[in-house]
């Protein structure tokens, strides 16, 4: 009952701060749809010139895709490795590792709170996207249903897999690098530079083995409606087990490395 | 609860010990860099670790209830054994027990019965009023409504904050946000609190309302207290004890009027003459440390002399003596004595090393 009055009450700081900084959000709201915009306006460009489709997905396939993709990220990105690096290299973790509530908490009432004030107006730009180009939904009813439940799991996925790239602060004092390659990796195997369905067979599986996909492009699939349900089910089977796996990993990084925090500064 | 007076708190009994620390230790391993291509090369694939120590086992027991001063030039490792205690570090060895845990398991049991506040680090959120984010605070907390209103009326009151909370905690001043600060970090009413240079950067007026309010604080909550401080005037009016520590070692545990005796290894005479005998040669019964040319004037003399020299002085001036004093050196001077390295018993430093 304590955590979820310290919720509501972290929550509601949480969207007075966020008041003052409305322009801001939605910048960076704006900045996080651009790619998914330009690959989709690549793509156009591509399957005009080929005649209206590329490997059978149609300007309205690629329309659905990428608005799904934009979709998904906006719900399922943190920026909490960012942000932590400044954390533990300016001590500002010491206040709130001394407080009795675990500092993943802030995090995850940043996260929430940001899309909760970004998701309305990320909705109509969608629509527009949408309309403009005709864009080809498969998406039935139960599509809609497990979409909910993968994409609650996809976000945590991404949040608990960033918080154990940002425990490497404790260690590391720059650890951008850390998160480019992540970066780079979701580019190529979440399913941003193209559906994973018309990638390379063996990019396919690799992509299957590693957790990025489950973080964006595999809601996107049930979002879109293309996915099967035997797919949607193996979907939703590997975000279970990644997010397993990565809240174990991120309870012994989060112990070390909080052994080794020096508090400098503070 | 005694109500307002107690600012919310619960006494304790007294005169049990809270903290208690055993050969404390502990070393940062600092990686070692070196200049030129080779040696940059060279640490890209075996980097080289040098162990700082910055505590260097000391043992120390404070009981419920006292202000206990920490003592030590930059560096000497007093930041570091609070932070120990509060839990934010690992040591490398020896133990602590604070309220009976163990600080840097951090359970969070014992997170909600102390306090470690920093005079140069913000916890508030700098966006919203600092009443928003004492309301935060008291969920974390889980402080029963009645203890909050007590304490959030106490602290407003002792620290004069009824206008400040309610402005978003940037648009404050340093001393402002200080006393912001000091009550977020007192809601929950802590039982130990630790003040790392509470006064840091605050003018002088500010600095004395600090204090005050530690002193305060102390009086009706019955809270112990650990301070740190740079300003000696903070240690004075607040601390009985003070714990004097030095290239991580314990140099002094004890009085603070005591501390003189231990560790400056003379007093001071202070002399008023009448006309004239201003220009007599006063060498003789020590060093000659201040002369205003009217007449008031300091000299040093061996601890151990001092009565005879005095003794002296006052035969030797007869009626030309107008008012005698014999004094400890100020706190100061010993302190910085102590620090700069000098052993007791040593020359006494001419320039009095006054601030």
């Amino acid at each position: 009952m304590t955590l979820v009055s310290t919720y509501k009450a972290l929550l509601l700081a949480g969207f007075q701060q966020m008041a003052q900084y409305r322009i801001q959000s939605l910048l960076w709201m704006l900045f996080a749809i651009i790619r998914p915009v330009i690959f989709l306006a690549a793509w156009i460009a591509i399957a005009t010139a080929q005649g209206g489709s590329v490997a059978g997905y149609t300007v309205g396939d690629f329309a659905a895709y990428y608005v799904c993709l934009a979709w998904v990220s906006q719900l399922v990105m943190a920026w909490n490795s960012q942000e932590f690096e400044w954390e533990v290299n300016q001590g500002r973790l010491s206040a709130k590792l001394l407080r009795p509530l675990h500092p993943i908490h802030y995090s995850v009432i940043d996260n929430i709170v940001y899309k909760l004030t970004t998701l309305p107006v990320l909705a109509v730009i969608l629509v527009i996207i949408s309309v403009a180009f005709n864009a080809h939904y498969s998406t039935q009813l139960w599509h809609v249903v497990v979409f909910v439940p993968s994409v609650i799991l996809a976000a945590a996925l991404f949040f608990v897999f960033g918080y154990i790239i940002a425990c490497l602060a404790f260690w590391a004092t720059r650890m951008r690098t850390a998160n480019t390659l992540w970066q780079r990796a979701s580019f190529i195997f979440a399913g941003q530079i193209a559906p994973i369905a018309l990638m390379p067979g063996w990019l396919q599986a690799m992509a299957y083995g590693l957790p990025f996909w489950y973080m964006q492009g595999a809601p996107t699939e049930i979002l879109q409606g293309t996915a099967t349900p035997e797919r949607a089910l193996s979907i939703l089977a590997g975000q279970a087990v990644w997010l397993i796996v990565c809240c174990a990993v991120f309870r012994v990084v989060w112990r070390r490395g909080v052994r080794a925090y020096s508090a400098v500064g503070a | 609860m005694l109500g307002g007076s107690s600012l919310g708190y619960s006494r304790g009994p007294m005169n049990d010990t809270v903290v208690s620390v055993r050969g404390l230790e502990k070393t940062y391993k600092v990686h070692e860099r070196e200049t030129g291509v080779g040696a940059t090369v060279r640490s890209f694939f075996n980097r080289k670790f040098k162990d700082v120590p910055a505590v260097g086992g000391i043992d120390f027991r404070i009981a419920r209830g006292e202000i206990v001063g920490f003592l030590g030039p930059n560096g000497a490792g007093k930041t570091t054994t609070l932070k120990m205690l509060s839990g934010l570090l690992y040591p490398t060895g020896g133990e602590a027990h604070v309220l009976g845990y163990t600080p840097w398991k951090r359970d969070y049991a014992f997170l909600r019965r102390i306090a470690l506040l920093m005079g140069n680090r913000t916890q508030l959120v700098w966006d919203i009023p600092a009443a928003d984010s004492f309301l935060v605070l008291k969920q974390i907390y889980a402080i029963p409504d009645a203890d909050y209103r007590t304490r959030l009326d106490g602290l407003i009151e002792l620290l004069e904050l009824q206008s400040l909370i309610h402005k978003p905690v940037r648009q404050l001043s340093l001393g402002e946000r200080m006393k912001v600060e000091f009550a977020a970090g007192l809601l929950h009413g802590p039982e130990v609190v630790f003040l790392d240079e509470p006064t840091l950067g605050l003018d002088v007026s500010m600095q004395a309302r600090i204090r005050t309010f530690v002193s305060e604080l102390n009086r009706r909550s019955g809270a112990t207290i650990l301070l740190t401080s740079h300003y000696m005037d903070d240690i004075v009016a607040l601390c009985k004890r003070v714990i004097v520590i030095h290239h991580g070692k314990l140099l002094y545990d004890g009085a603070l009027a005591d501390l003189a005796e231990r560790m400056a290894p003379y007093k001071v005479v202070g002399a008023t003459l009448r006309d004239g005998a201003a220009r007599a040669d006063l060498s003789t019964y020590g060093e000659v440390t201040s002369n205003d040319g009217a007449g008031r004037v300091k000299i040093r003399v061996p601890r151990a002399e001092a009565p005879a020299r005095t003794a002296r002085l006052v035969a030797e001036l007869g009626d030309a003596l107008a008012d005698l004093s014999l004094e400890d050196p100020p706190i100061e001077d010993v302190i910085d004595r102590v620090f700069s390295g000098e052993q007791v018993g040593a020359a006494p430093d001419p320039e009095g090393a006054v601030r």
